[in-house]
């Protein structure tokens, strides 16, 4: 669905994409996650045309380059800030951009009234944004990325801000969009929303992908071992194990097991694995 | 085409949406235009371009009638006939400029001023329009001589004003003797002559006797007319100031509202959103542009319509005045499109802008009428765009200007709007790469 070979893309001296190669399948939920200034940014705005690669090349559907209106228009975005109008109601929101991909009289209103209903903004649709609370502008921030039905889909941070009703309701949408065979790009500092939405998964850190496969494998991979904390007679013990069955097995068999806990390694141990503890700007 | 279209109608409305910004699009710049037409209008006679005055005549004979008469007759001159303490109260409290007192005796003075003293005539000033007092004195001398000039034109009058004269000359025992003498001979003599001339028949129906071309008689000089453009060197009103003005002050808030939005649209991400559009770059600045300009066109043509309909704005051409307006709406749309780039904030875009939008006003005559500056800062005036723009309207409402006269204001007005733009254009592309 889109893909990108060897794409290299410097500001100055720093380097923000080093020879970066993904290739995003058809209907897939794509994960991009990376620490502040891995390069997560500029990859999302060389996918949509918004900046041209510096070397390399970036192909959608097999169309040409995003920096070409008519391949452009494939796509739809939801930016991490919340890119509404805050004098003009819902409808008027879709209606413009609507407009600007090109969708006029019957279609338009079709689109209009299916993106409102798709978030749940139906009643609300003739208020204006600015009287909404941030989960709503979230999920009108969705409609207006889906109102021209783009086969491709970019979602910066969708969830940030929002109560856990609106991030449900936007999971559930993802999700929706995912079943009609729509290709999702995601990216999040959430790992647990990932880890539950995403098919696969790239982790970035300066201009490079350090790892990228399905969520399970690179748990697999580079999620570390399981810790096994136990209470016993003799005290409280904490293990580090493959096998966290067999170790609380041989615990049990002892005698000595009163509580247990296991902690197995998810999408955060890799990140935290692979990108490293340290701070970032 | 319908993408510039959404474009340009969606900030419209984002504009009519917004109270404060609407309020100082729309409303601020028709107070500024009323309120400093009327301060201006109380310097200029009442705000109609005439001196408004009261008559009070005492005398109450035919010549001081006529003398009133003529005075009615004068455009420059509003007058009003009053008794002598309302028209006294009526300046007092500034209702009027002056009051002109014709006292008893002015009639007999009048006509006997070639052998006893020449007639008085009682002006009462409002002493805060001082200006007005050398314009009304010229006025009441000119109106004198306007009766002598009647009768050294015309025989028929002469002959029966002499005859007056000499009536009243041999009655009145106070005359000199050689002056009696000397005028008996001197004024018949007169009458002889003026007499004696050829009449010629007026050469159009209805045309009075006296004037050039009417009965023959005496004329001190004889005026030659030769067409020539109009020249209206002075407005009518106060208001055909105070508008231009006003819109102008419209005007620039337009530029920088619209500037600002740009601003706004790369801070608030919706930018990225256009530019994620199938449409190029030219239509996203282009509906701003074409907003901008609308707005602006549509201010003047809301502003210059009351003005004309509310406060006797009285456009020379109504031609000359839209291609004005077009071309004021070109250059501060170019203005607008070089302030959105000035600053990466709306903050710092509206700060440095509105910094420059205040200097062109300034230098201008956005806030005092150029002709009030001194001569050295007229001459830097010309820099300023707003120069331009106020001497283009001013041009096709008062100054008469001829199309050939509005084609330098309006060149420059397109010239700066087309430069701002391209540096404006450039600039913009430029800080979306970076």
């Amino acid at each position: 669905m889109l893909k990108l070979s060897h794409v290299r893309k410097s500001y100055g001296q720093n380097v923000a994409v080093d020879d970066l190669s993904l290739d995003i399948e058809p209907g897939e939920v794509f994960g991009l996650l990376g620490p502040n200034g891995a390069g997560k940014t500029t990859t999302v705005n060389m996918a949509v045309g918004l900046l041209k690669p510096d070397a390399g090349s970036i192909e959608l559907d097999g169309q040409g380059s995003p920096e070409e209106p008519r391949v452009r228009a494939k796509i739809g975005v939801a930016p991490q800030t919340l890119a509404l109008y805050e004098d003009l109601s819902a409808i008027e929101n879709l209606n413009f951009f609507g407009q600007l991909q090109g969708l006029h009289g019957p279609s338009l209103a079709k689109r209009v009234a299916w993106a409102l209903e798709f978030v749940g903004l139906t009643d609300r649709g003739f208020d204006r944004v600015k009287t909404y609370s941030g989960g709503m502008k979230r999920r009108l921030n969705l409609a207006v990325a889906v109102v021209h039905d783009p086969p491709l889909l970019l979602l910066d941070e969708p969830t940030v801000s929002v109560d856990p009703q609106s991030r449900n309701a936007i999971f559930d949408n993802i999700l929706a969009l995912k079943a009609e065979g729509r290709t999702v790009v995601y990216t999040t500092h959430y790992m647990e929303e990932a880890q539950r939405l995403c098919d696969r998964v790239g982790v970035m850190d300066h201009g490079k992908l350090l790892a990228l496969d399905a969520v399970e494998r690179l748990i697999e991979k580079h999620g570390g071992k399981s810790v096994v904390t136990a209470q016993t007679a003799a005290g409280d013990e904490r293990i580090e194990t493959d096998d966290p069955v067999a170790e609380l097995s041989r615990l049990q068999a002892g005698g000595k097991l009163e509580h247990f806990r296991v902690d197995r390694p998810d999408l955060e141990a890799v990140f935290l694995n692979l990108t490293g503890r340290t701070l970032r700007d | 085409m319908g993408e510039l279209v959404a474009l340009t109608k969606k900030d419209l409305k984002i504009l009519l949406r917004d109270k404060t910004g609407f309020f100082f699009t729309f409303f601020f710049p028709l107070i500024y235009a009323i309120f400093f037409g009327t301060i201006f209008g109380s310097f200029g006679g009442g705000g109609s371009g005439t001196i408004s005055i009261a008559v009070v005549d005492a005398d109450k004979t035919k010549t001081s009638r006529a003398f009133t008469e003529s005075l009615r007759g004068t455009p420059e001159l509003d007058v009003v006939e009053m008794g002598r303490d309302e028209a006294v109260e009526l300046v007092r409290r500034g209702g009027k400029v002056a009051y002109v007192a014709l006292p008893k005796g002015f009639g007999v003075q009048r006509d006997g001023m070639l052998w006893g003293e020449p007639p008085t005539i009682e002006i009462g000033l409002d002493p805060s329009r001082q200006a007005e007092t050398g314009m009304l004195k010229g006025l009441l001398t000119k109106c004198v001589f306007e009766g002598m000039q009647d009768l050294l034109t015309d025989p028929d009058k002469m002959h029966d004003q002499i005859e007056d004269w000499v009536a009243s000359i041999k009655a009145d025992e106070n005359v000199d003797p050689m002056a009696r003498t000397a005028l008996l001979i001197f004024l018949p003599a007169v009458d002889t002559y003026f007499q004696s001339k050829p009449r010629e028949k007026a050469v159009a129906d209805g045309e009075a006797a006296g004037e050039s071309g009417g009965a023959a008689g005496f004329q001190p000089i004889v005026f030659e007319s030769t067409s020539v453009a109009r020249q209206w060197d002075r407005p009518k009103n106060s208001y055909q100031i105070s508008f231009p003005q006003g819109i102008i002050w419209g005007v620039l808030g337009c530029s920088a509202a619209f500037g600002i939005s740009l601003v706004t649209e790369r801070t608030k991400g919706t930018l990225v959103r256009l530019r994620m559009a199938p449409i190029g770059r030219w239509q996203i600045l282009g509906g701003k542009a074409g907003a901008c300009a609308v707005t602006t066109f549509a201010l003047m043509c809301v502003l210059f319509t009351l003005g004309t309909v509310a406060f006797k704005l009285r456009p020379s051409s109504i031609g000359l005045l839209v291609l004005a307006m077009a071309c004021v709406s070109l250059c501060f749309v170019g203005i607008m499109l070089l302030l959105s780039v000035l600053g990466k904030t709306e903050q710092a875009a509206g700060g440095i802008g509105w910094a420059v939008l205040m200097v062109m006003a300034m230098l201008g005559g956005g806030m005092v009428p150029a002709f009030f500056m001194p001569s050295w800062m007229q001459t830097v005036s010309h820099v300023s765009p707003v120069k331009w723009a106020i001497l283009a309207m001013e041009g096709a409402i008062w100054r008469g200007f001829s199309p050939s006269e509005m084609v330098l204001p309006c060149v420059i007005l397109v010239g700066v709007g087309a430069g701002c733009s391209v540096i404006g254009v450039r600039a913009f592309s430029w800080t979306e790469q970076s």
